[in-house]
């Protein structure tokens, strides 16, 4: 085949791009409803960062009792989740998602998904971070790989076209609508065209912008990218959660199931630390407290050496943490060589969320008609400025299906697709790839890789200040221009990994920005957005979410209001 | 298909450093069109199964340390995709080699399509008993601790590549999809006609040879052999049944 010379245009009702368990949940919905919906994913589905989720996912099921024998509810969970986003996010969102979770978590249940169970033969739960009851159910501490298979085996099972190892290029638009996208086939190096009524961006996070990060090596934040690129905007980027107990070395993530088992977090003078900090809730405060609280123990001189602290779960016992936290135990093992069963883990904090995304309404509906955003790659916003533990897995089937199930109601009028604009699109992504692969000479780009990770890390990461953030925005504005400049060696069309992964470093450069331009211009400490500079929540001034658009190539920024509801806003203790 | 390369690559040391991390390390140094799959790097997606001293398993759970120094050795039963390719040193080198009984894309990447395709075939959906969906169905924890063996199953494919079975016939469904049909056939919540039936064909359960390769290979301790000898048993029990019944 000459190169990009054939003009593949594939067309669906609905196209779902990212293939988790947003887009799996959709897909599922969109085939019920009788629509052709496609997944068009980079990796394979069941590679997706989904598939890594272990503590659980949070439904208000009341299958055990609370403190005193009080028992679960959905207004319970709302007020968690708002008390928890430190009263950023949008309490009508927050109210739908809790409301619509038990629903969520039995439907699981119904496609035969495998959750842990009582005595009694319900659904387990148990307790997690900022959660006034034991709300989040879970599969051993492997919730993410249990659901995911299970809706990958209902979408076998309906025969929903996949795309798999397609790495979306572009969106396309026409007159101001989102109607496919352009897609890298990497195996073949082919660029296909895709048209669809409706497009769901559904691709997760971007924690790879960071050196220090949970997430898989995929979650390079394509879809966030895109849909910036197009004309949706970002909101509240600037809230990047830390999680607290990362594996010092790999940054494999450790559960907040381990501290919901009864886990505790150890200095290196062997004190329980979080119990100065955090009174009340210990060691299951949310997760920025306990992450700054790690970050600080460790800055005063609290921690070992390298940076870590220790997660204590010997007196649990073998047997519990045998049956209750298996991967933990096998992670702890395999990559730091350490069995929690005789000896403390070393844990640190890490990127591990974005709770920021696509700037999306109660709907999934961008501002790009056509486009909708769900999952971790959206912004609805639900997580505000700190999500809670086990609310990100609910947050995936809710809205994967109530989006869908706009997008259902939207098609019926959205107009057909014309093959002009994708053939155009086609043609514009052939010629950027060819012209990066006709570069010579310059640096390495993963060296522009290792330093924006850095750069990221050191002057965006737990604690913020406005001159170190302005010198790595700078730095990030560099980089920018620096990597129209590198080349890659490996010139093939076929199977060329080095250019999937330029594009997504090029997507990275661009998403780091709008982190660093939320961030600088929120001044103000709330949630996971901690300055020292301001270090007071100023709800005069910033109870609002930040927007991040793109126009004549440059980014702005701009606000909205939040919408608040029965829960108003208060000191925040734990 | 070209023949066979082998480059051989020193990587820069780091404590703990895993055969994928070796692999970044190569491509983004050195050789920016090495090809491998990965994902999670956290041993839970099943993306990064290879052939590493001979042996299927996972690149980022597998420790260049410790293989140089003789450990996580696991015996499997020889087979012609494990024979010598290339003489190696295993106390300084280590051999990666694409995952067996798949044909090779590029270098490392192996085309799964007929992994998946027999993963298909089994129907691995959910087919429930009773469903008025309002509410959650209950089930034994003890039930439960039994499906997990099955369902911790990541799909890596490395009991594939180890299965002698699946080297003589690639029709063979394997170790994962069997054992993948089998969770279904023990998930109290199924109903209806029994499983068991699906994979009763000639590259079925009876193509099993019982190496138990897969057993010992599986990143996650999920016992196929175990699956597919009950499943046997019960089959012949079925039609021992069936054959009564019809004299």
């Amino acid at each position: 085949m000459k190169r990009g010379i054939c003009t593949v245009i594939h067309r669906h009702d609905v196209l779902i791009i990212g293939g988790g368990l947003t887009g799996l949940r959709a897909a599922l919905r969109i085939s019920d409803a009788g629509l052709d919906g496609a997944v068009v994913s980079k990796v394979h589905p069941l590679r997706s960062h989904s598939v890594a989720a272990q503590g659980g996912m949070n439904a208000s099921l009341g299958n055990l009792e609370g403190e005193g024998g009080t028992k679960d509810s959905w207004k319970s969970h709302a007020y968690d989740t708002v008390k928890g986003s430190d009263y950023l996010a949008d309490q009508d969102v927050v109210e739908r998602m809790c409301r619509a979770a038990p629903t969520a978590v039995i439907e699981l249940e119904h496609m035969g998904m495998v959750w842990s169970r009582l005595e009694n033969g319900k659904i387990a739960q148990r307790p997690f971070g900022g959660a006034g009851f034991p709300r989040t159910c879970y599969a051993a501490d492997r919730t993410g790989h249990n659901a995911l298979h299970t809706l990958y085996e209902h979408v076998v099972g309906r025969k929903i076209s996949v795309y798999e190892e397609f790495f979306v290029t572009s969106l396309i638009t026409e007159d101001g609508r989102c109607i496919g996208c352009t897609a890298l086939e990497i195996m073949t190096g082919q660029v296909h065209g895709f048209l669809g009524k409706a497009v769901l961006m559904a691709t997760g996070g971007f924690g790879r912008i960071f050196n220090k990060s949970t997430n898989a090596l995929i979650n390079t934040g394509d879809g966030q990218a895109l849909a910036l690129r197009a004309g949706a905007l970002l909101k509240d980027m600037e809230f990047v959660q830390f999680h607290p107990t990362t594996l010092f070395g790999t940054n494999i993530l450790i559960s907040e199931g381990a501290r919901g088992e009864g886990g505790i977090l150890l200095n290196k003078d062997g004190e329980r630390f979080m119990e100065r900090y955090a009174p009340h809730s210990v060691d299951l405060a949310p997760r920025d407290v306990v992450a700054r609280s790690i970050e600080q123990e460790i800055a005063e001189g609290r921690g070992y050496d390298g940076g870590y602290v220790h997660l204590d779960l010997r007196h649990l016992g073998a047997e519990r943490i045998v049956e209750r936290l298996p991967g933990i135990r096998q992670i702890a093992m395999d990559f730091a060589g350490v069995d929690p069963i005789q000896d403390p883990v070393p844990v640190q904090p890490g990127q591990h969320y974005s709770m920021g995304g696509i700037d999306a309404d109660i709907n999934g509906e961008t501002k790009l008609p056509g486009l909708y955003a769900a999952g971790e790659c959206s912004c609805l916003s639900v997580h505000g400025a700190n999500r809670l533990g086990g609310n990100s897995l609910v947050e995936t089937v809710v809205f994967g299906s109530l989006v869908a199930a706009r997008i259902i109601e939207d098609v019926v009028n959205a107009p057909t697709p014309n093959d002009t604009p994708a053939k155009a699109a086609i043609k514009s992504v052939n010629d950027r790839i060819e012209d990066i692969l006709r570069r010579k000479g310059g640096d390495r780009f993963f060296n522009v890789r290792d330093a924006m990770t850095a750069t990221m890390s050191d002057k965006f990461g737990i604690f913020r200040e406005k001159q170190t953030m302005q010198d790595g925005l700078n730095e990030i504005k560099k980089m920018q221009e620096q990597i129209s400049h590198v080349s890659l060696q490996n010139k093939e069309r076929k199977v060329n990994q080095a250019l999937v992964r330029f594009l997504e470093l090029e997507d990275m450069l661009f998403l780091a920005e709008a982190v660093a331009r939320g961030a600088l211009a929120r001044e103000e400490s709330r949630g996971s957005h901690k300055r020292t500079d301001f270090p007071e929540r100023d709800d005069r001034n910033f109870l609002k979410h930040t927007l991040v658009g793109f126009r004549d190539e440059k980014m702005f920024v701009s606000y909205q209001s939040v919408t608040l509801g029965t829960f108003e806003p208060k000191e925040r203790v734990y | 298909m070209a023949s066979p390369r082998y480059d051989t690559f020193e990587p820069e040391p780091r404590p703990g450093m895993t055969v994928l991390e070796a692999l970044f390390q190569f491509q983004e140094r050195l050789d920016d069109s090495l090809a491998f799959h990965y994902s999670c790097r956290g041993a839970v997606c099943g993306t990064c199964a290879m052939l590493i001293n001979k042996v299927p398993r996972l690149a980022c759970r597998t420790q260049v340390e410790t293989l140089l120094k003789g450990g996580l050795k696991v015996s499997i039963v020889p087979y012609p995709a494990i024979e010598e390719t290339v003489p190696w040193n295993p106390q300084e080198e280590v051999l990666v080699e694409p995952l067996p009984h798949l044909p090779v894309i590029r270098d490392l990447i192996v085309d799964m399509d007929m992994f998946f395709q027999h993963y298909r075939l089994i129907e691995p959906v959910f087919k429930p008993l009773t469903d008025n969906a309002e509410r959650e169905r209950t089930m034994e924890p003890a039930a439960v601790k039994k499906l997990e063996v099955y369902t911790n199953c990541i799909l890596c494919a490395a009991c594939s590549g180890a299965c002698p079975v699946q080297g003589k016939d690639p029709r063979y469904l394997g170790p994962a999809a069997l054992a993948k049909l089998y969770r279904f056939h023990i998930d109290p919540r199924e109903g209806g006609t029994s499983r068991l039936k699906t994979a009763d064909i000639p590259t079925g359960w009876r193509a099993c040879e019982f190496f138990e390769n897969c057993s010992r290979v599986c990143p996650k301790g999920v016992p196929p052999r175990i699956a597919i000898a009950k499943a046997v048993a019960q089959l012949k029990k079925e039609k021992k049944r069936g054959q009564l019944n019809s004299n």
